[in-house]
């Protein structure tokens, strides 16, 4: 009898935390067309896989004890496509999903859970930030924020944020901290909301403007893929997922190959114009290079003249950073350094080999690329490529200009160096060579002089002859070579898991 | 109606121009191709609607950041 009654309370205060923000607020987002935090684990995960951590947490303050089901953020563990993941879900219905003392350990349990057990974190964020009053004054000092490794990222286990409606506070410092963001068109991210903002600085500030998914897809680079609803950004996850490890100590997981995705290397000499001048969509060549349709680009509205790619080829994933000269003529801009740099730490964090494709004339040079530090954009670039320990594989398809050559995986920077007999490798154009060591065009008989000079021979088999390039291949010949030459560099840690030095490198440059 | 500047992404010149104003175009279409660093690169538009003010000629000398055209979605 005494038992009934008490397993009658658990299932009445289970219906109450499960009730989240009572039906009206959850009608009005449903009306809104967007999934409530619930329906987003369901979407999510692996059909019953969902084991909940903190169902009966509420806030420590009693006179919201009753208004805080969960405490505003869902935490627990599941699956998807069959490998464990952990993730906080945060209930917008209730109290904005705001920082508070509870469910602030919640996190912290969900976080360390993940890390020792090596499963990926996902972040399902929607949150206006610290709670208040719990976060006013001396007191609230004294008790919110009090975790030393809140924000301590080292990589352990992959971590995914999707921002799926208004990002301040903890689900904006989550995603900053993830490998891997997807927004939600609509959904915004800032330090702190349109409304504190404009009167903190007392300008009208549009919520838009300051953090929408424009300003992050083409300005921050914060935000790595961009979605139109709640079911595309979490599809967009597992997506993602699907070429990492569990954690750091683990190869990538292998897929069957795709059929059609042996013998298209004919059409690579089809998009590949035949001459200099001409640009092409390198995207185009990827994907004839990549298991079919197993190419996913990350960040591609941001740093355009490099695309970065997570692909498999062969049934394993590889990273590709691609020179593409449909921007910029190919032409490494800061944006795209940073971005080149982001990636290269994730795949070598998770033990994903990189295959860099290359065709630039060499990194943008100008005042504004200066003022953004460019110089410091391009060492740290090279100091990561010179930590890397997953395979690298560099292929050079036309133009390799320049310090860029470095920085693409040339010289020694590559455990292997193929190049196409388009091939083009010099240092800079012969007349703009000429022009800085004859003064400026000021004295045109020494100028001819030198732009033939300079002119040298910089087709490919001077760096074959010197083999600085392993090889020089048929371009149709390319995946098949690939194949091969990354089976051989993955034995090196036998279980392909390198040694992750970049591991404690930041997620944002 | 929202309006969407076309802005030049490079130091160069305009080659060719290949819509006029009022067209009709899609995110992504070809709008102009410059001259830059020995290569003829394309302006691709931003996003989908009809070509407003063209504010660049053929053989123009352009700049990284300046607007080109107008586009309104």
């Amino acid at each position: 009898m005494a038992h009934d009654e008490m397993i009658a309370e658990l299932a009445q205060r289970k219906e109450k935390a499960l009730a989240m923000g009572g039906p009206e607020k959850l009608a009005k987002r449903k009306a809104e067309g967007h999934l409530n935090a619930r329906e987003r684990l369901e979407a999510l995960l692996d059909k019953d896989s969902w084991i909940e951590s903190g169902l009966f947490a509420t806030s420590h303050r009693p006179e919201v004890r009753d208004k805080t089901p969960g405490d505003g953020k869902i935490g627990g563990f599941g699956k998807v496509a069959g490998r464990p993941v952990a993730v906080v879900s945060n209930d917008f219905t209730t109290m904005g999903a705001s920082s508070s003392v509870v469910n602030g350990k919640k996190i912290r349990h969900i976080r360390e859970v993940a890390t020792r057990s090596g499963m990926p974190l996902i972040m399902l964020g929607e949150s206006t930030g610290a709670r208040m009053p719990d976060r006013m004054g001396a007191e609230g000092r004294a008790i919110l924020g009090q975790d030393p490794i809140e924000y301590l990222r080292s990589r352990e286990s992959p971590w995914a944020s999707a921002l799926l409606g208004a990002c301040y506070g903890s689900s904006t410092w989550y995603g900053c901290l993830s490998d891997f963001v997807v927004m939600r068109k609509g959904a915004t991210m800032a330090v702190a909301s349109g409304r504190v903002t404009s009167a903190a600085i007392r300008q009208e500030i549009d919520s838009e403007e300051l953090g929408g998914w424009k300003m992050h897809a083409e300005h921050s680079g914060l935000v790595d893929a961009i979605v139109d609803t709640d079911e595309e950004a979490l599809l967009s996850i597992k997506k993602w997922l699907s070429y990492l490890p569990s954690h750091q100590n683990e190869a990538p997981p292998a897929y069957d190959v795709p059929e059609g995705s042996q013998g298209r290397g004919q059409q690579i000499l089809e998009i590949l114009p035949d001459t200099p001048n001409k640009v092409y969509d390198v995207r185009k060549i990827i994907d004839l290079v990549v298991d079919k349709d197993s190419r996913f680009e990350l960040k591609p509205r941001y740093g355009k003249s490099i695309c970065t790619s997570l692909a498999r080829i062969d049934g394993k994933s590889v990273g590709v950073v691609a020179n593409n000269p449909m921007f910029k003529g190919g032409a490494i801009d800061v944006d795209a350094m940073k971005k080149a740099t982001a990636f290269i730490v994730q795949c070598d964090s998770f033990n994903i080999p990189l295959l860099f494709m290359v065709d630039t004339p060499g990194f943008l040079i100008g005042l504004e690329g200066e003022r953004r530090a460019a110089p410091g954009k391009i060492m740290n670039w090279m100091n990561a490529l010179s930590l890397v320990t997953v395979p690298k594989i560099s292929l050079i398809m036309r133009k390799s200009y320049g310090q860029a050559y470095l920085n693409m995986g040339g010289g020694r920077n590559s455990d292997e160096v193929l190049a196409w007999p388009t091939a083009d490798l010099g240092f800079m154009a012969a007349n703009v060579g000429a022009s800085v060591l004859s003064g400026v065009d000021k004295d045109p008989e020494k100028y001819a002089k030198m732009a033939k000079d300079l002119s040298r021979d910089t087709a490919v088999w001077g760096l074959a002859q010197l083999y600085e390039a392993h090889t020089v291949i048929d371009p149709r010949d390319t995946r098949e070579t690939l194949i091969r030459l990354f089976e051989i560099h993955r034995n090196r840690h036998g279980s392909g898991v390198g040694k992750h030095r970049l591991a404690v490198w930041p997620t944002t440059y | 109606m929202a309006q969407t500047k076309v802005v030049c992404e490079i130091n160069g010149s305009v080659w060719k121009i290949q819509i006029k104003e009022g067209d009709a175009v899609s995110e992504d279409d070809t709008l102009a191709i410059l001259e830059s660093m020995k290569m003829e690169i394309p302006v691709l538009a931003p996003a989908s609607g009809t070509i407003g003010k063209i504010l660049v000629a053929e053989g123009d000398s352009v700049a990284e950041g300046q607007d080109l055209m107008v586009i309104n979605e």
